[in-house]
């Protein structure tokens, strides 16, 4: 039901994470996890981030 | 339900396509010389020439690689190349738009001018109309070439062969996705260049290297997928594709992966699928490898008697799974 | 952290000798990746696998295309939507139709672009057409959230979310095991999951997507099946949390709330769809433009219904693969995707 992709948190700002999945970046929303720093692996769907990702499992 | 009307699905060069084709075109223009070819033969007077028509209306008219003029050029290039003929000389009709910029019309004319002097192609013949605001988008192109053919040597699409070896003369499916990113607000960046290139050059070092290759189809709107299942339909055969040995850029993988796409379905306008004999195959590869625009080719896969018009995918586990055979509008799936 | 390496799993599963075991995966992007992945071919012949109702586009009902249809139509409104939608069935139309034909009907990636649609273009009224289960109704959420927050006026939302737990009281008896979403539960965490073991007996693991997680999934299930008594284990840890994203569920119940929704196929599941709460009434595109009650009318002939409960195959159904294609849809099931009619049509048809 929903296809969801691991990408890379490369840049945060007011709420938004900018996300980078093997070059593809996108702006998406971070309002729903907390603590994201950048270098951070998380699970984008429709725009938003679901869920951290433990980096060493995330590619 | 009956469609009656002509549907983006018509165009994106799939089932639909080649159905409005037969329906349509083939019902009322058909002829011994009229084909399923990227360039048709002709023979006139024993002079042996091959000729084809393409038309652009690609949106943005510029883009990360290219633009509409570099474009119409390598089109109609290309699809001579195909059929192993070297392109002479060219036609181009212009169609624009009423306030288009004169300035970016002389740049477009420029990069046809680069494209044509490099693959020694000379435009003998124009036509231009201006149409009224809103009538077209901006500036639409067509083209048309003829070309060389190269004595004794002949492709076609229904030459392929159980054994043969598939080539692609470069990593998939960039057009497509630059040109998704440059036209849809979906908010992704990527550093991601169409390949759009003239490919005589290439495909004139494979002729020197061999004489043995069966298929050279250019794997434009509908991508590699759409080529390979148009091969096996054309020629009786099945594919056989090992999903890991294909070439993709990471940044288009990236893409795709966020809007559920598969960039075999995705456009190209500078790769070609080659299929050749076993025997040839290396040193085709090798040939590719070389050339200024193919350095990513790569051998994908086989053809197979078996599974005759489908084509099959070995995945990264070794299973077995068909390729989805090609739709109709290519639409971004999310959820 | 998987269990099993693929090859494990494979033998787990290849040699597997037992009486027959029916596995349903409600996710429609399971049903995708399974067939992408070649997984069906590994499988022998004693275990079944069922595509259940987990493609959100697959149960929306008709009548929500038609009143999206009306919108653009008579009401003149930009209708954003994912592109999943765009080509299913209406009673008479599809989204694809009226675009055909002038309307204003425009993708998008996220609902949060098409509120900044709405702020780009104050002149246009713009509806966001929300589907999804709990993975996808937070950032629907959002969006309302952020609208109001930023004085978004010409912004509403045409609601048809839907969770998943009444579901599968409806689809319990429907199969051995559950492959249980793994964004879902990404949200909601475990205790769903848990709870249907502990209480109904229902078994089932949490899977991820990927041939590896999906193969460990499957090998889980085979091995705990043989134990002979209920069992749940999340085998996407690495993503789905036990706790899920409280973050997620706090703001689908702050600007949601739990109301009787119709599901294609199951029919009304009390209590299992969302619809915006009071508070963002006016965010509520039904209520804003006032919309007649619309019973949109399926196909006859199409059997999407007793596909999504696993009652019947794809290719049971007399329509499917000669009226019924991807490229002339007549159920939900076969425009998606995820739907499991298109996925058995474009990978295989059996």
């Amino acid at each position: 039901m929903c296809v969801g992709l691991a990408a890379k948190v490369v840049g945060l700002k007011d709420g938004m994470a900018l996300v980078d999945a093997s070059g593809a970046k996108r702006e998406i929303s971070a309002e729903l996890i907390d603590d994201l720093e950048p270098g951070d692996y998380v699970m984008v769907h429709a725009g938003i981030a679901i869920a951290k990702i433990d980096e060493e499992e995330a590619v | 339900m009956e469609q009656k009307v002509v549907t983006l699905a018509h165009g994106a060069g799939g089932k639909q396509t080649a159905a409005l084709i037969r329906e349509v075109f083939k019902e009322h223009f058909d002829n011994p010389e009229f084909t399923p070819d990227d360039a048709a033969v002709l023979n006139i007077d024993g002079a042996k020439i091959a000729m084809s028509t393409d038309g652009f209306i690609v949106s943005p008219f510029e883009f990360n690689g290219g633009n509409i003029g570099k474009l119409s050029i390598c089109g109609t290039v290309n699809d001579l190349a195909c059929m192993g003929a070297k392109p002479e000389y060219m036609t181009c009709a212009f169609v624009i738009e009423e306030g288009f910029p004169l300035d970016k019309l002389e740049m477009i004319a420029n990069s046809m001018e680069k494209t044509a002097a490099e693959v020694g192609v000379k435009l003998v013949a124009g036509d231009t109309k201006v149409a009224g605001k809103g009538q077209v988008d901006k500036v639409f192109i067509t083209t048309a070439g003829i070309g060389r053919l190269t004595e004794g040597f002949k492709t076609s699409g229904a030459f392929a062969r159980p054994g043969d070896q598939i080539i692609v003369t470069g990593d998939v499916g960039r057009h497509g996705c630059t040109i998704l990113l440059a036209r849809e607000d979906l908010g992704i960046d990527a550093e991601i260049k169409s390949d759009c290139a003239p490919l005589w050059g290439a495909v004139e070092s494979m002729i020197e290297t061999t004489r043995d290759i069966h298929v050279i189809r250019d794997a434009t709107r509908g991508g590699v997928g759409t080529v390979l299942y148009e091969i096996a339909a054309e020629s009786g055969v099945g594919v056989r594709l090992d999903a890991s040995s294909i070439p993709v850029d990471p940044a288009v993988q990236g893409v795709c992966g966020m809007l559920g796409l598969d960039p075999l379905y995705l456009a190209n306008e500078g790769t070609m699928v080659v299929i050749a004999p076993k025997e040839a195959a290396g040193a085709l590869l090798e040939t590719l490898k070389k050339g200024k625009y193919t350095k990513n080719a790569a051998i994908i896969g086989e053809i197979t008697e078996e599974m005759t018009g489908k084509v099959v995918l070995t995945t990264a586990i070794g299973t077995q799974t068909m390729l989805p055979e090609p739709g109709g509008e290519l639409l971004p799936r999310i959820c | 952290m998987s269990t099993y390496s693929i090859e494990e799993a494979r033998e787990i599963i290849q040699g597997y000798k037992g009486p027959k075991i029916r596995i349903m995966e409600v996710c429609g992007t399971h049903t995708h990746e399974i067939f992408k992945h070649g997984i069906r071919s590994l499988l022998p012949e004693n275990i079944e696998l069922i595509s259940g109702p987990g493609c959100p586009v697959c149960v929306t009902q008709v009548g929500f295309i038609d009143e999206a249809v009306m919108l653009a139509t008579d009401y003149h409104v930009q209708v954003c939507t994912f592109g999943d939608l765009i080509r299913v069935p209406g009673t008479e139309k599809s989204l694809a139709d009226i675009r055909r034909e002038g309307a204003d009907v425009k993708m998008v990636y996220s609902p949060l672009d098409a509120v900044a649609l709405a702020v780009q273009h104050p002149e246009k009224e713009v509806v966001f057409l929300a589907v999804g289960f709990e993975t996808t109704t937070p950032v629907a959420c959002l969006a309302v959230k952020h609208a109001m927050a930023q004085g978004v006026k010409n912004f509403s939302v045409l609601t048809a979310n839907k969770t998943m737990p009444n579901a599968y009281q409806a689809l319990k008896t429907s199969a051995d095991a559950f492959l249980f979403p793994g964004h879902v539960n990404t949200i909601t965490g475990e205790s769903v999951c848990r709870d249907l073991m502990e209480k109904d007996g229902v078994s089932g693991v949490i899977a991820g997507f990927t041939a590896e997680e999906l193969l460990d999934a499957l090998a889980t299930i085979v091995v705990r099946i043989q134990e002979g008594k209920p069992f749940f284990e999340n085998c996407y840890t690495r993503v789905a949390k036990p706790e899920g994203n409280p973050k997620a569920m706090a703001v689908i119940d702050e600007v949601m709330e739990p109301c009787d929704t119709q599901w294609r196929g199951l029919g009304i599941i009390p209590g299992s769809g969302l619809k915006l709460r009071e508070k963002y009434a006016a965010y509520d595109a039904r209520r804003k433009f006032n919309l007649p009650k619309i019973e949109g009318k399926p196909n006859p002939a199409c059997r999407c219904g007793e596909v999504l409960q696993g009652k019947c195959k794809p290719s049971d159904c007399k329509v499917f693969g000669k009226g019924c294609t991807p490229q002339h849809p007549i159920g939900a099931c076969m425009v998606s995707n995820e739907g499991a009619c298109s996925a058995y049509f474009q990978y295989g048809r059996n």
